[in-house]
């Protein structure tokens, strides 16, 4: 198995992989969680890139890339508002707190 | 020489993301997201995808910042960490198994073959797919028309505030 | 041709169900007609199966390459039990008429028999073996909903969930061999199953036996799954008869019949099926003795005729053993149908409470005598010819200790048939009762059963023909009707049978005369734990109710926990990806 530049690019895309993950698991707070998903997305782009550029197609590996890059904006802005609308509502941002509410 | 600048960047994305997580104020936090999109973005750019990383440049470090910035404004920056749900030790375990995992199963596949579609980003967005974009254009439709529907309830108490 | 009879006769009755059910129960009377009518015409159906059986598959539907093709097949053993559940299921639901009449929630009712009616047909017929699967669980499903029907009755609701995890257990039995056959063969088809047996390895071959053998022992209440069915009495009389006489307590037999020759060649595996029968037999047999609900003690005598079958299959007569259910279908939904008229004009169950009713009911008392003497096994009645068949069979392909306690079973059968007769029907009244004659949709159901009684046995020669044409593993011999008769009435078996029932029945005038019921004070709590074997349903079902409890706590609601979840799985399918590489 050869050792190729690329092969660093894979393991830190699965190290921020991890790395999001792990930061899934451990946070409480709602707008933390939409900067962990935010990671997670930073992860896929460059496995998608690096994907295309092993398959010698660039160019789609970019516009998938791109439309990612799109929708995950998304996400975190609607995200970003739901998070508003609890804490106006709700009063807090824990997580735990909020699922254990009742009414 | 390329394994050396990979490797700086890389490695500085993973530990911005992970202060990003332990930060105890979003604020801090969200300073750490702006340099992982930064670095990610020299990634993007050394593996050939110049106008990706430029996308990505602008929206992670700028866009997605703002908005957190604003969100943060708007909520209040309580610096709360409590213990977590789950034990951390489990946590770690898991993750660090489906990371081993996944690293072993992809190692071999890393083997760049010859090139077959168009290197140029704009061509391949609009002629091959085009559907994907006009997708995309109705996706930030929507998600705009969504955030003010969201943003723009009057709370119930307040609304009662001004009309008195 | 065929094809289109058996969508007919399984389609039929499920959309009756659903027309039944959007009749809606503001117009009773509707839904009565409805429903006879969609039972008649599946009866009628199954009836002109007859003529198009084959042992080749008649529908194929592809569903791709995990399930293989959904196949229905009208062999020999599938058109019998085809058309014993819809006639007997025809039968039931003209009987409901009259005794769910004025009952609520009519719809709910028709719509699970009817239901249940297709569910079973499509079990038969199914040549795929997930699909018989499938069908299996609907039945166990439609069983569950229609023991538990007075819904507002709480042993009503317990028996019914009590049938529903014992039957249930037996299930995955059946899953279980199924999947193991998938794995091996590639294959769900039945017929891949039986043409393929000798080529499965040995510990495979065997798990599948044992795994349907626990699967039939489930549904068909035998031991040591057998306590479930007395606690079923608690469903309408109707029910009763249909599916815990008639249909789908067969369900058990037909799988054991149906895959005979794939397992008999597994060691020790005909013996289990024999013991299994022949402990069944025995111990259902005493508890009738002493049952004081009429239900119940037909319940335990249900249990003790499949265990002769189920004996039968053990010792090798498969034929034996489908002529006896077709037997045992008749007359058990005419005994039970009969003491459903009894039990809807007396407003009671208990038979210690009943007695000179024949004075007041002579027809039904007259259709319960005929029954009777069927069950006992009394000549010219189809059950003495298929008992006696079996008994026959058991003298020469079973250890002659067997065959000794079958024969003892038998004088039981008697004697205890003969105490119901007497204590329901003769002596003197022993409580002041309100008894109204019985309806007549309940009149015509059991005329039609009663007259069967006498007739079915006269077509031994043609299913033995129709089966052995049909069903080109099984190796069945030819035998017709005319070599029955010589063969059975020659056999100095059926003469030492024929007196062993007579002591049984003799016994019983003479102790009922002077006794009313069996004494025997060490016998009864004995029997009321069901032989020590209540403990052991009564664990499967607390534990079942506790494994759930404790499965509930994973919904914790909490974020980060589903997340953990999530992520557990991913670790699940990148083991399997990892481990399949």
């Amino acid at each position: 198995m050869t050792f190729t530049p690329l092969n660093i690019v894979l393991f830190g895309i699965i190290a921020l992989l991890g790395v999001g993950f792990y930061g899934l698991l451990i946070t409480r707070n709602l707008i933390k969680i939409v900067m962990v998903l935010q990671v997670l997305i930073k992860s896929v782009i460059l496995a998608l890139v690096l994907a295309g550029k092993l398959s010698g197609n660039l160019g789609l590996g970019q516009s998938t890339a791109a439309t990612v890059i799109v929708a995950d904006t998304i996400v975190a802005v609607v995200g970003l508002a739901l998070a508003v609308q609890v804490r106006r509502r709700l009063g807090t941002l824990d997580v735990p707190q909020i699922s254990s509410m009742r009414g | 020489m390329e394994s050396i600048q990979y490797t700086v960047f890389l490695l500085g994305a993973i530990f911005c993301a992970y202060r990003a997580i332990v930060a105890k104020r979003i604020l801090s936090a969200t300073i750490y997201l702006a340099c992982i999109s930064a670095l990610v973005s020299a990634t993007l750019y050394l593996l050939g995808a110049a106008q990706v990383a430029v996308m990505e440049l602008s929206v992670g470090a700028g866009l997605v910042t703002v908005l957190l910035v604003y969100a943060v404004s708007v909520v209040g920056d309580d610096a709360m960490d409590p213990a977590s749900v789950i034990p951390k030790p489990l946590a770690f375990g898991v993750v660090g198994l489906v990371a081993v995992l996944l690293g072993w199963m992809a190692f071999p596949a890393v083997r760049i073959t010859a090139a077959t579609g168009s290197f140029d980003l704009a061509s391949s967005l609009w002629q091959n797919r085009v559907l994907d974009v006009w997708i995309q254009i109705a996706l930030i439709f929507s998600g705009v028309m969504g955030v003010l529907g969201l943003l723009s309830e009057k709370v119930p108490g307040a609304k009662e505030e001004v009309e008195q | 041709m065929a094809g289109i009879i058996v969508a007919l006769v399984i389609g039929l009755p499920w959309l009756g169900a659903i027309v039944v059910w959007l009749a809606r129960n503001k117009h009773p009377r509707l839904q009565h007609i409805l429903a006879v009518l969609f039972s008649l015409l599946t009866a009628a159906a199954s009836i002109a199966l007859f003529m198009f059986a084959s042992s080749e598959p008649v529908i194929q539907i592809p569903f791709g390459k995990a399930f293989g093709a959904l196949t229905f097949v009208p062999d020999g053993l599938a058109v019998l039990l085809t058309a014993i559940a819809a006639v007997i299921g025809s039968l039931a639901v003209l009987f409901s008429v009259d005794y769910m009449h004025g009952e609520e929630q009519l719809g709910r009712y028709y719509f699970l028999v009817l239901f249940f009616i297709g569910a079973m047909i499509g079990l038969v017929l199914s040549g795929n073996l997930l699909f018989t699967f499938f069908f299996w669980e609907i039945t166990a499903l439609c069983s569950y909903g229609l023991i538990s029907f007075y819904n507002d009755d709480p042993k009503a609701v317990a028996g019914g969930i009590k049938a529903l995890i014992i039957t249930q257990v037996g299930g995955v039995g059946l899953l279980v061999g199924t999947l193991i056959v998938f794995a091996n063969l590639g294959s769900f088809q039945i017929a891949d199953l039986l043409g393929k047996a000798a080529t499965l390895p040995a510990a495979a071959l065997s798990l599948i036996a044992f795994s349907f053998l626990i699967a039939a022992a489930a549904k068909s209440a035998q031991f040591p799954f057998h306590t479930w069915l007395p606690d079923a009495m608690e469903a309408p009389t109707p029910i009763s008869a249909l599916i815990h006489a008639a249909t789908m307590v067969n369900a058990g037999i037909y799988l054991l019949a149906r895959f005979y020759p794939a397992f008999k060649s597994v060691p020790g595996w005909a013996m289990s099926v024999l013991l299994v029968g022949l402990i069944s037999a025995l111990i259902a047999a005493v508890s009738a003795l002493i049952a004081t609900d009429l239900k119940r003690a037909l319940a335990y005598s249900t249990v003790s005729q499949l265990g002769y079958m189920v004996y039968a299959i053990g010792a090798g007569g498969v034929f034996a053993s489908q002529f006896h259910l077709l037997s045992h279908a008749v007359f058990k939904a005419l005994l039970f149908l009969a003491a459903g008229s009894v039990i809807h004009s007396v407003g009671t169950r208990d038979m210690r409470r009943m007695g000179g009713l024949g004075r007041q009911m002579p027809f039904v008392r007259n259709v319960f005598i005929i029954g009777a003497l069927a069950l006992a096994g009394v000549p010219i009645l189809n059950g003495f010819w298929s008992k006696e068949l079996i008994l026959e069979i058991g003298l020469e392909h079973s250890p002659l200790w067997a065959y000794g306690v079958m024969l003892f079973g038998a004088g039981l059968t008697a004697f205890y048939t003969f105490r119901m007769v007497w204590l329901v029907f003769f002596g003197k009244e022993r409580d002041r009762l309100n008894v109204h004659r019985a309806g007549s949709a309940m009149r015509v159901a059991l005329g039609v059963l009663a007259a069967g009684t006498f007739v079915t046995w006269l077509f031994f020669g043609g299913l033995n023909n129709l089966l052995v044409t049909t069903l080109p593993f099984h190796e069945l011999e030819h035998e017709s009707l005319l070599e029955l008769v010589t063969t059975i009435l020659s056999a100095p078996a059926t003469w030492l049978a024929l007196l062993v029932v007579g002591l049984g029945a003799g016994i019983s005038w003479v102790r009922a005369r002077g006794y009313r019921l069996f004494g025997g004070d060490w016998l009864n709590p004995l029997v009321e734990s069901s032989f020590g074997f209540d403990s052991l349903n009564r664990f499967i079902v607390l534990g079942t109710y506790k494994a759930a409890e404790q499965f509930s706590r994973t919904q914790t609601g909490e974020l980060n926990w589903n997340i953990l979840g999530i992520i557990s799985a991913l670790l699940v399918v990148l083991v399997v990806l990892w481990l399949g590489a």
